[in-house]
């Protein structure tokens, strides 16, 4: 983010007013609730009560991390107008969502699921499967996490022009992410991602505010301004382009409503009415997180033109240091807006520890170790290994990697590969555990060496959509092939049939 | 099957619907000349993908709400 010279000791000043209201949500939430540290659902799950604010703004504070605001305009900066896709890859979750969601909550309420695996384990009750998307679940939730934790330090030291140093920014805000989730669990993520939510949407109104008045107080001119200097940011974009674009849709509707955290969320509704309501209003967000971040790019274009790679990067920085010179309110609102950003990423992180640390205390520990122990003595166990792995992630983030969107698909690959075992296994009765599991193997194998061979896509096509279809293929040719298993098995028809009890 | 009951997946129209929305939201059908006139500022191109978009979100939203039924009853009910 680089050198933020508007805010230092303000920063701070909002930044500890955040880190407070934060642990104090979180008490407040884990106060009063026994239950919450003596049962998985409890703890990971709320209890399976978040009613239509909770749900919403959790749903949305999780998908939408600071990531997206500091990383996407400098996408939207350098590509120009063909970033409009972040705004239909963002929605498109909602769609894919729809193609599980309705059946899986159902399921999930019934059996009494509290993570993804619980889902993979009793459909197929195959070892194989099971551990192998308990590792690649893993592995994207901890990707993911590093990123967000290398993110947080980022934003913290820019937003203090430095006077806080990146480690200790990082330090202080995984402990207050720390504190929270340990005293209130699922409850308190949830609500502290209301508080998050809500000031990150205002951040990037006035942003967008404080960007147009500084550009000459019309978009229209923005875009005259770019056709004169770089028309090629304005142009249709090239069948490349719009093959990846494609691809991307793909790679990100499958690979985000897969995620643990995101199905954890559907698990965690109160009612069936709460989650479709919820999932409404999320349809709508993209335009206004997605798109407006995508304006404030192209804003940028006219207001910093010329910079490269690396140099884009800063983009966000160098244009809240122009805001803030417009007025002391805009000075104000550009300090809570970086506030917003840091609360983002710690809204996502901390969703995403608490989906890791549930996969260690109810799939590792307690399908592999000691299925025997008593549920508290599993939430202790999840929380606990949840604390040593970020602690061994903080090592790996001392040494940021370069550009943030890079990581971003990268995660995507391995764990969108669970797709289609979740989401097939729901309708169709002849779906082979055997199959499932090479599909799964293959396709994690195939996206794998295509990233690391620098093929991260090929003629536009992602790497994980490439593997995708693969293992799409071989979970449908071999069911078909191996002999069709002549007994029915009760629980599954059951399943099959919810809709109709 | 309960006629009240309603699940997206089982929907064809639903999905065929979304795909013809997802084609007109990518601009592969565009010629290079489509960039003026300019619509409150965005290349044309870019407004009709913009339109799409807004589409995209008004459908899923609509869907969600009114074609997914499967336990709400029951739940609201039981309350």
């Amino acid at each position: 983010m680089g050198e933020l010279t508007f805010a230092g000791i303000d920063g701070i000043i909002i930044l500890s007013a955040f880190a407070i209201i934060m642990l104090v949500i979180g008490y407040f939430s884990g106060r009063g609730e026994k239950n919450i540290h003596e049962s998985l659902t409890g703890y990971y799950l709320a209890g399976k009560n978040l009613g239509i604010i909770a749900l919403f703004f959790t749903l949305f504070a999780t998908q939408y991390s600071g990531n997206t605001i500091v990383g996407y305009a400098p996408t939207a900066y350098r590509t120009g107008f063909s970033w409009l896709q972040s705004i239909s890859f963002m929605t498109i979750i909602i769609g894919v969502y729809l193609l599980f969601a309705p059946r899986l909550y159902v399921i999930a309420k019934k059996r009494n699921f509290v993570t993804p695996t619980d889902w993979l384990e009793h459909r197929f009750n195959s070892k194989g499967i099971t551990l192998l998307a308990i590792f690649l679940m893993l592995w994207g939730l901890g990707n993911y996490l590093l990123e967000q934790l290398v993110a947080i330090g980022q934003a913290v030291s820019g937003m203090t022009g430095g006077t806080i140093p990146y480690q200790i920014a990082v330090l202080a805000f995984v402990f207050v992410m720390l504190a929270y989730e340990w005293m209130g669990g699922m409850k308190a993520v949830a609500f502290t991602d209301v508080m998050q939510g809500i000031v990150l949407l205002i951040g990037i109104f006035a942003f967008v505010a404080g960007g147009i008045y500084l550009a000459g107080g019309s978009f229209g001119s923005i875009t005259q301004f770019i056709a004169e200097t770089e028309p090629a940011k304005l142009a249709v974009p090239a069948a490349e382009v719009n093959i990846n674009w494609f691809s991307m849709l793909i790679l990100v509707g499958l690979g985000a409503s897969i995620y643990p955290h995101a199905v954890q969320r559907i698990y965690a509704a109160r009612s069936e009415k709460t989650l479709k309501k919820s999932f409404a209003r999320m349809a709508w967000m993209p335009l206004l997180t997605t798109g407006l971040v995508f304006l404030v790019g192209i804003i940028g274009i006219k207001l910093f033109p010329g910079l490269e790679g690396g140099d884009s990067e800063q983009l966000v920085g160098l244009m809240a240091n122009e805001i803030a010179s417009i007025n002391s309110f805009f000075y104000w609102i550009m300090i809570i807006f970086f506030g917003g950003i840091v609360a983002a990423i710690v809204s996502t992180a901390d969703s995403v520890l608490l989906s890791f640390s549930s996969l260690i205390s109810n799939d590792v520990y307690g399908k592999f170790i000691n299925p025997k122990a008593s549920e508290h003595r599993k939430v202790m166990v999840g929380k606990i290994v949840g604390i040593i792995a970020i602690f061994g992630l903080l090592w790996i983030a001392w040494n940021p990697p370069g550009t943030l969107y890079e990581i971003f698909v990268l995660k995507f690959e391995l764990l969108v590969q669970v797709f289609p075992a979740f989401v097939l296994g729901l309708y169709w009765k002849r779906l082979n555990g055997k199959a499932v599991f090479w599909g799964m193997v293959i396709g994690a194998i195939v996206a794998g060496v295509l990233t690391f061979t620098g093929n991260k896509t090929v003629y536009g096509i992602h790497g994980g959509i490439i593997g995708l279809s693969l293992n799409f293929i071989i979970c449908i040719v071999g069911s078909y092939l191996s002999s069709a298993s002549a007994k029915k098995d009760p629980v599954l028809e059951e399943d099959m049939n919810v809709v109709n009890l | 099957m309960n006629k009240d009951v309603k699940e997206p997946i089982q929907k064809k129209w639903i999905w065929i619907g979304l795909v013809i929305i997802l084609l007109g939201n990518v601009p592969w059908y565009f010629s290079d000349s489509m960039v003026e006139p300019y619509i409150f500022g965005f290349p044309l191109w870019g407004f009709i993908i913009l339109i799409f978009s807004v589409i995209l979100s008004a459908y899923l939203s609509w869907i969600c709400l009114t074609q997914w039924n499967l336990v709400e009853d029951e739940e609201e009910a039981n309350k």
